[in-house]
């Protein structure tokens, strides 16, 4: 079995005007020191996603009765969905799981330390003393690539600049050793000079402290560089997933094709852009059948609106849900 | 910066004092002649002389602003012929101490109440702060002071107004006396305190909320904190600091209340005071001396506020040290 194991996760969020389904038939598995890249547009579903394994999400969302999240540790298996008290929940926020945001500086606490928030944490999770945690903190920033830790340490975040308070969360996030970190969109709202940086980083402390990464962006291209395996969502569901050179290089799925065709190519600046057609429908008319059948541009008429197409593997690992695969296998 | 704001404010109020027309002699004289008495120029001259009031107004601009604030003297009344400093001694403090009383009650209640009302979900719980404080927000407190006091005599017989029983009306203050002062101050800082805390409750809520869903909050939960702790270290802390800033304004807000309601409970404070002065004798020394006595007390308060917002918020901090 592997470190963490997805099942069936259904997720919707009770609102005024209904209820509206994040994720549906969610699946995946992540392995020790792999990257599992998630990508999708914003409303995919993938931070929700994330979110579920702390149970991160507002109190409106109702997980589906099948889903189920497991966690394996040396402690024993953890149903992470049925952990209650906030006593239970610390295991998986912040001790075996840790998650990094999106924007650095709004994720610190504005006034108070970096250190402090740290200290804090660890102080929750690990019976070191005040005084040890403090230094297993400075620690960590060094081990981050932070200039003049000590001082850093007594710091707020408005104090640092973009670069290094995402290296400052970093370090807060693994100062606790878990076994799995959810990074989502962490070099979004960097420069691409400190994104490289930042990832390099990320790459290194995997293989360092022998962790999982669960990497969600929106970005190919920083998939392309950091994660093993990739699982591409749409409209809250897994569209097709694999080995990240399979589905960057062979893609099966349309959306994953409309994607890929939707990047800029440095080679041929002048052809123009090929975005995927249309817009992600709202929340509340959710199509019936395929979810993406709205906006495919190899739709088959009467099938894709009306049935929900099975995953279908086409070797490697590589495996993707949408009935004009298979018609292409049936005609091979 | 507090300082400049005071002598900024105190010259536009002894300006405003000699803006209006006809001066201390005049107008003093003028009340005279109304007693019957028959007055000449000469002895509206005479009168300026004794006053001062012939030397130019810069002068009496800067010799005014000087006994207020190196001497704390804010000169006679023009109509009462009373040291104002004597006259206003104990209004100030009971008006302040009223005000001041009423601001505490309001943030006492409102800012636990907000805040539990921000992150409770008990619909039943919320939709009653909030009535009670739409109610406090729309009724007059003029309104709330009549209808209490007309509670308390159809119901006890005996009215509420007054801030001291009988006997202690003209005594000198003592233990006695402050008790007796307590037992009745408590109504008008109620019936002050209401619509603050009305105010106030809707704003830490709305303030509350706003940091609630900020990402720093979740991201501490995401570390496993969680309970009081992550509500009152993340969200209440970074909330109550536009709290803390209002206060000046708050204040002054229940001042501006504080002579209607005086009016109608018979209090004797120093707003009644100053309407008084403004509306009926036309007295701009008196006047004078409580704006600037008021202004005053707002700019300390701002001022000790901005300590406590540095204090409390390093981004803050920041900004006045450079």
């Amino acid at each position: 079995m592997s470190l963490l194991s997805v099942e069936n996760l259904h997720l919707q969020f009770d609102t005024d005007e209904g209820r509206i389904t994040a994720v549906e038939d969610v699946s995946f598995e992540l392995n020790e020191g792999e990257v599992l890249g998630l990508v999708g547009e914003s409303g995919s579903g993938k931070s929700v996603t994330a979110k579920s394994l702390m149970q991160l999400n507002p109190s409106n969302a109702v997980y589906g009765p099948e889903s189920g999240i497991h966690l394996e540790l040396d402690s024993g298996i953890v149903e992470v969905l049925s952990l209650k008290k906030s006593q239970e929940l610390e295991i998986v926020r912040g001790g075996a799981i840790s998650m990094i945001f999106q924007e650095p500086m709004a994720s610190f606490a504005p006034a108070i330390t970096i250190g402090n928030q740290m200290v804090e944490q660890l102080l929750i999770h690990t019976s070191l003393s005040k005084k040890e945690a403090a230094e297993l903190s400075v620690e960590m920033l060094e081990r981050v690539g932070i200039n003049e830790p000590a001082k850093r340490f007594f710091q707020y975040a408005f104090e640092l600049s973009g670069g290094m308070r995402q290296r400052a969360m970093i370090a807060m996030a693994l100062s606790t050793r878990p076994k799995v970190l959810i990074a989502d969109e962490p070099t979004t709202a960097l420069d691409v000079t400190i994104q490289a940086q930042v990832l390099e980083l990320m790459k290194d402390l995997v293989k360092e402290f022998g962790m999982a990464i669960l990497f969600i962006t929106h970005d190919l291209g920083v998939i392309a560089q950091v994660a093993d395996r990739v699982s591409v969502m749409y409209l809250g569901k897994i569209v097709e997933s694999g080995p990240v050179r399979e589905v960057l290089h062979s893609p099966v799925h349309p959306y994953t094709k409309g994607l890929l065709n939707a990047l800029p190519k440095l080679d041929a600046l002048d052809e123009p852009l090929t975005p995927v057609p249309g817009d992600i429908p709202s929340p509340l008319e959710r199509p019936p059948g395929c979810v993406f059948h709205t906006r495919c541009p190899e739709v088959i008429a009467d099938r894709c609106n009306a049935s929900i197409p099975a995953r279908a593997d086409v070797g490697h690992g590589h495996a993707a849900s949408c009935f004009a695969i298979k018609d292409m296998e049936e005609a091979a | 910066m507090s300082i400049l704001t005071l002598v900024i404010v105190s010259f536009i109020v002894f300006s405003m004092m000699e803006l209006v027309p006809g001066n201390c002699a005049e107008r003093y004289i003028a009340f005279k002649n109304t007693q019957g008495q028959n007055i000449t120029v000469e002895d509206i001259r005479a009168e300026e002389r004794r006053l001062g009031l012939d030397k130019p107004y810069l002068i009496r601009a800067f010799s005014w602003m000087g006994d207020v604030f190196f001497k704390g003297e804010f000169g006679d009344s023009c109509i009462l012929r009373l040291n104002i400093n004597h006259l206003l001694s104990d209004k100030v403090w009971i008006s302040l101490g009223i005000s001041l009383a009423a601001l505490f009650f309001s943030y006492l209640v409102a800012i636990p109440i907000g805040i539990y009302s921000a992150v409770s979900r008990n619909p039943i719980a919320n939709n009653s702060v909030r009535f009670i404080s739409y109610l406090g927000l729309a009724l007059p407190s003029f309104l709330l002071a009549l209808m209490i006091m007309l509670t308390t005599t159809v119901l006890f017989g005996e009215s509420m107004s007054g801030l001291f029983s009988k006997e202690y009306r003209d005594a000198a203050w003592s233990y006695a006396k402050f008790m007796d002062f307590m037992s009745r101050a408590w109504l008008p800082v109620f019936i002050l305190g209401w619509a603050a805390t009305a105010f106030a409750l809707q704003t830490v809520r709305a303030l509350m909320l706003d940091e609630i869903g900020k990402l720093y909050v979740t991201a501490a939960s995401a570390r496993g904190i969680s309970g009081r702790k992550l509500l009152w270290r993340y969200p209440a802390k970074h909330s109550l600091g536009p709290v803390i800033n209002s206060l000046g304004f708050d204040l002054n807000r229940i001042f501006n209340d504080l002579p209607v309601v005086a009016l109608i409970m018979t209090l004797t404070e120093m707003g009644a005071l100053l309407i008084d002065a403004l509306a009926f004798s036309n007295d701009q020394q008196l006047a004078g001396a409580i704006l600037v006595v008021l202004t005053a007390t707002i700019v300390f308060i701002n001022f000790v506020t901005d300590i406590i917002l540095a204090l409390m918020d390093p981004r803050v901090r920041q900004g006045l040290m450079g």
